[in-house]
């Protein structure tokens, strides 16, 4: 798309409360393609043929054909009308990733829809062909540049069904958004993570990671603990103990890093990368918002967010 | 598939759109000249053989040089590149390139676009329906192939994709119908492209020699077809087709030598007119053949002196008029020239020819005609559609020894009997007879029924037309001959008593009778319809308002609404449709609407039932069975046609 619309003027099909966009007949613009022009031209030059030599077949063949351009039309049109949209949720992206957006596209209609195309600005164009009463979907990528919320921009939905003499399009507005983290930064050099905060107790055999030893079972014990080898070898029912608590716990402060707001929120987010590859503790002090240390995806995904999300 | 004008075209692709290309090139190969066609042939097979091993397709230099050579092979034997011909060689000798260079998707439109235009062309060499047909089957394939560059997945098999586009061409003809009647037509051409038809057509001609309707008589050919207004058709014995009228002879043979100098004169008629119009076929002469005798002259065409209808030019293509003749007439008197001319007596009469004439004389003009005529019937004359070749001087040949002959040979010598008489005669050439095509209730006439006659001039009566064959054969006034029943020996006699028809032959007749009516009319709606066909029609419409480009404004308006209601039929058609069941249950929620119950998305039947129940408990004995055997039906083991039926009757019965 090397023009850009003046999209606030264009009428536009909007997602309701419950996400799905109707493509309504007003809301279908439709104009002749390249080639629809140059079908015009042939018609003419068939007209004119026609005229010249008073033939009535030749009349015949050019209004077949022009018939056939008007029953395109329609038929280009009512392609798009009634197809109802809805865009599926996303997961987060690093900034510079695309954020791939899937959009549902539903046919209520019992005949197919085939050629069904979405276009998005800056990205590569995606098109499918529905059959009847049926769903398929479509993927629009937006590239990212910056981390916080990316909102889907409005897609451009057209279709040249039949015969690419015309092409029928609408912009829609759904509503879905993709959370961008900030892009990982360099890794943070250790001088910079003084804070680095040893448990001052030890291996207490109550974390979850490495496996410590057995003990007797006592009530109350998770089932998934007990140690069904040991029974099986007779021996009495017995608990594997877990240790892993006396790992290093670590701090990442965003006050502690020096430089460009975005560059310290970069590294932070490596941090937090690394952090949970390599199974720390780590916890995530943004000024006022503190994130208590913790381990595993969902803490990973909480110091993301937040960071995502900083302002 | 993401369309793309690069992507390179499949094998099977280009298998199609070479074989759509060839349909639509087809055709031409037959008429043009046969180094234009060998240069289309050539490039095909090379395409072909391409398919398979590509490395034999000419790379960019050879298809310069072929470039070169096809142009050149074009301009060779179309030398002025003017023309009809010449166009049609040009244009199949670029498809014939563009065979070889098309590779990438984009050329699908180009190759598509051009096969389009020459369907076209077509039409201008051969109009029959057959013809159309076919078109319309190789703009099928060729809007399939369209279809198919705007689909991702095309279906696998080709009748998918025929079918769909056979569909949109079918939805494309009731407003080809609508602009096809509509449209303004022209009387005469933009421009004159100086076309020539060379086309050797058959007829009636300007000169009748011993022999040359009796040829012309042994074709079923249909000559022209009559539509009478009111249906009004004149007996048989009344049908002749005047045409051209013959004065001067050299003893041999009969032309119609210049025209009259004298303008048609009024004649004396009593009875009705009879009116009708006449759908012409190519004859390749001048005339344009009417009822004795004509008063009403077609446009573009004159009555002459001695009532011959002469056109403009040469019919080389089928051609309407409407005249209108009266059957009795008197023209009355006779100048002193056609006096001259219609006495005029060639060198070779003999002497056995005037002592017969002398027999005769004695009573009135009309006396020695019926004498002549009783002479033709008394003597042992035959009527024969295969006569024996006669000498340097046929009349007297006939009229004493061979003595078997067509219509001409009777005409021609009765009217030299006459002249010798000193009784003013002339041969009129046309036609005689007609059959009447039940099915339509036109009268056909063929070649066959191609006729030659007398007319001699009587003080009182004027011109008066004498068939001598009628004499001798008076079946031949009533009934068309029968080709099939005529032997060919030479002097063979025609035999026209009536045999019955098989059941069979019966219905052969009738087929054929059918398709003669279907294409008549073929002419009279498609090929014939002109600028004054439309305003008839417009008058029949209603809308004989319309003139010029108000017609071209109806036409646009009476699309759109074509058009438009199309698209609501679409639209309609394609609603979504529910299955019966879920029909039901929504007529069951639609009659709680009223009562603020209507069902929300969200709801199963059973809180659905539980919220009605909970406003209204006094419905417990009707909801309650209704959505038991609703759930039965959609979510348990219920589902048969009995349970639907009966929910239909619950529903249709509960009326809170």
């Amino acid at each position: 798309m090397k023009f850009r619309p003046p999209y606030r003027f264009m009428r536009s099909a909007v997602a309701d409360r419950e996400g799905n966009a109707r493509i309504s007949s007003r809301k279908i613009y439709i104009l002749p393609t390249g080639h629809g022009l140059t079908y015009g031209v042939l018609l003419i030059l068939l007209l004119l043929g026609a005229v010249n030599y008073a033939n009535n077949l030749g009349f015949m063949l050019t209004f077949l054909l022009t018939g056939l351009g008007l029953v395109c039309m329609v038929h280009t049109w009512r392609n798009l009308l009634g197809l109802e949209l809805t865009a599926a949720a996303v997961e987060p992206v690093f900034a510079g990733q695309p954020a791939c957006f899937r959009i549902a596209l539903q046919n209520h209609r019992a005949g197919p829809r085939p050629g069904i195309r979405i276009d998005l600005e800056g990205s590569r164009p995606d098109i499918t062909d529905l059959d009847g009463a049926s769903t398929g979907s479509l993927s629009a990528c937006v590239p990212t540049e910056r981390r916080g919320e990316c909102t889907l921009p409005i897609v451009r939905l057209s279709t040249r069904y039949p015969l690419g003499l015309l092409r029928a399009w609408c912009y829609v507005r759904l509503d879905a958004s993709c959370l961008v983290y900030p892009a990982p930064g360099p890794r943070i050099p250790p001088s910079d993570v003084p804070d680095y905060t040893r448990s001052a107790q030890g291996d207490k055999g109550v974390g979850a990671d490495d496996f410590v030893g057995l003990r007797q079972y006592r009530a109350g014990d998770s089932p998934k603990h007990v140690s069904w080898k040991a029974l099986a070898r007779e021996q009495d029912l017995q608990t594997k103990m877990f240790g892993g608590d006396r790992s290093e716990r670590r701090w990442l402060d965003l006050e502690l890093l020096s430089g460009d707001l975005e560059a310290r929120l970069s590294r932070l987010c490596r941090g937090v990368l690394d952090a949970c590859e390599q199974n720390l503790e780590f916890g995530l002090r943004l000024k006022d918002r503190v994130i208590e240390p913790g381990r595993g995806q969902n803490q990973r995904q909480r110091c993301l967010e937040a960071l995502a999300r900083f302002r | 598939m993401i369309p793309d004008p690069k992507r390179k075209l499949s094998q099977r692709e280009l298998l199609f759109l070479i074989a759509l290309l060839c349909l639509s090139v087809g055709p031409h190969v037959l008429h043009l000249q046969p180094w234009i066609s060998a240069f289309f042939i050539g490039m095909v097979t090379l395409r072909l053989l391409g398919l398979s091993r590509p490395a034999l397709l000419p790379g960019r230099f050879l298809l310069f040089l072929l470039t070169i050579a096809g142009l050149a092979n074009a301009l060779a034997h179309y030398p002025l590149m003017f023309g009809r011909e010449a166009g049609v060689a040009l244009l199949t000798s670029m498809l014939a390139l563009k065979l070889l260079e098309m590779k990438r998707e984009r050329d699908i439109y180009v190759v598509v676009y051009l096969s389009l235009f020459t369907l076209i062309t077509q039409f201008l060499y051969r109009q029959e329906m057959l013809l159309v047909v076919y078109v319309f089957l190789v703009v099928t394939g060729l809007i399939a192939m369209l279809m198919h560059t705007n689909m991702m997945r095309s279906p696998s098999r080709p009748t998918g994709l025929l079918v769909r586009s056979g569909g949109l061409l079918l939805q494309a003809l009731p407003l080809m119908l609508i602009m096809f009647f509509l449209f303004p037509r022209f009387s005469s051409p933009l421009w004159d492209l100086g076309i020539r038809d060379n086309r050797a057509v058959t007829g009636i001609s300007d000169n009748i020699s011993p022999g040359s309707v009796s040829r012309l008589s042994r074709s079923r050919a249909v000559a022209f077809r009559v539509d009478f207004d009111q249906d009004r058709i004149p007996e048989p014995a009344r049908r002749y087709w005047r045409g051209p009228v013959l004065w001067d002879t050299d003893g041999r043979q009969w032309t119609a030598g210049d025209q009259i100098p004298e303008r048609a004169s009024d004649f004396f008629a009593s009875g009705k007119p009879v009116d009708y119009s006449v759908i012409l076929e190519p004859t390749g002469g001048k005339w344009l053949f009417a009822l004795d005798l004509p008063h009403q002259v077609p446009t573009e065409a004159s009555l002459e002196a001695d009532f011959q209808l002469i056109h403009r030019g040469p019919q080389k293509r089928r051609f309407q008029y409407r005249t209108s003749s009266y059957l009795n007439y008197n023209t009355g008197a006779l100048s002193e020239f056609q006096r001259f001319r219609g006495l005029q007596l060639p060198d070779n009469i003999t002497p056995r020819m005037i002592s017969l004439v002398a027999q005769w004389r004695g009573g009135s003009d009309s006396a020695l005609v019926d004498q002549a005529l009783a002479y033709f019937n008394e003597q042992p004359f035959h009527y024969t559609l295969y006569p024996a070749l006669l000498g340097d001087n046929p009349a007297d040949q006939f009229l004493f020894d061979s003595r078997q002959g067509f219509c001409e040979h009777y005409a021609t010598s009765f009217t030299l009997l006459m002249r010798i008489a000193g009784i003013p005669a002339r041969v009129v050439a046309g036609y005689q007879g007609g059959e009447v095509n039940p099915i339509s209730g036109h009268l056909v006439v063929r070649q066959s029924d191609a006729h030659a006659w007398s007319e001699v001039w009587l003080p009182d009566l004027g011109w008066v037309r004498i068939d001598p064959t009628a004499a001798v054969a008076p079946e031949r006034i009533e009934q068309p001959l029968d080709l099939d029943r005529i032997s060919e020996e030479i002097g063979a006699p025609i035999d026209f008593v009536p045999v019955d028809i098989s059941f069979v032959g019966a219905l052969m007749e009738q087929f054929n009778w059918s398709m003669d009516a279907l294409d008549a009319s073929w002419h009279r709606w498609v090929l014939g319809y002109s600028k004054k066909r439309q305003s008839k029609l417009m008058d029949l419409l209603g809308l004989g308002f319309l003139k010029g480009s108000q017609l071209v404004y109806a036409m646009v308006g009476i699309t759109a609404v074509a058009v438009t209601l199309m698209t609501l039929a679409l639209i309609y058609r394609g609603r979504p449709k529910p299955n019966p069941v879920q029909a039901q249950y929504q007529r069951f929620s639609n009659r709680l609407k009223k009562l603020g119950l209507q069902r929300r998305s969200y709801e199963g039947p059973r809180d659905y039932g539980r919220r009605i129940l909970h406003r209204r408990p006094d419905l417990r004995g009707q909801v309650e069975p209704i959505l038991r055997l609703y759930i039965g039906i959609r979510y348990g083991r219920m589902n048969n046609l009995a349970n639907l039926r009966r929910l239909k009757q619950m529903v249709g019965g509960f009326r809170p």
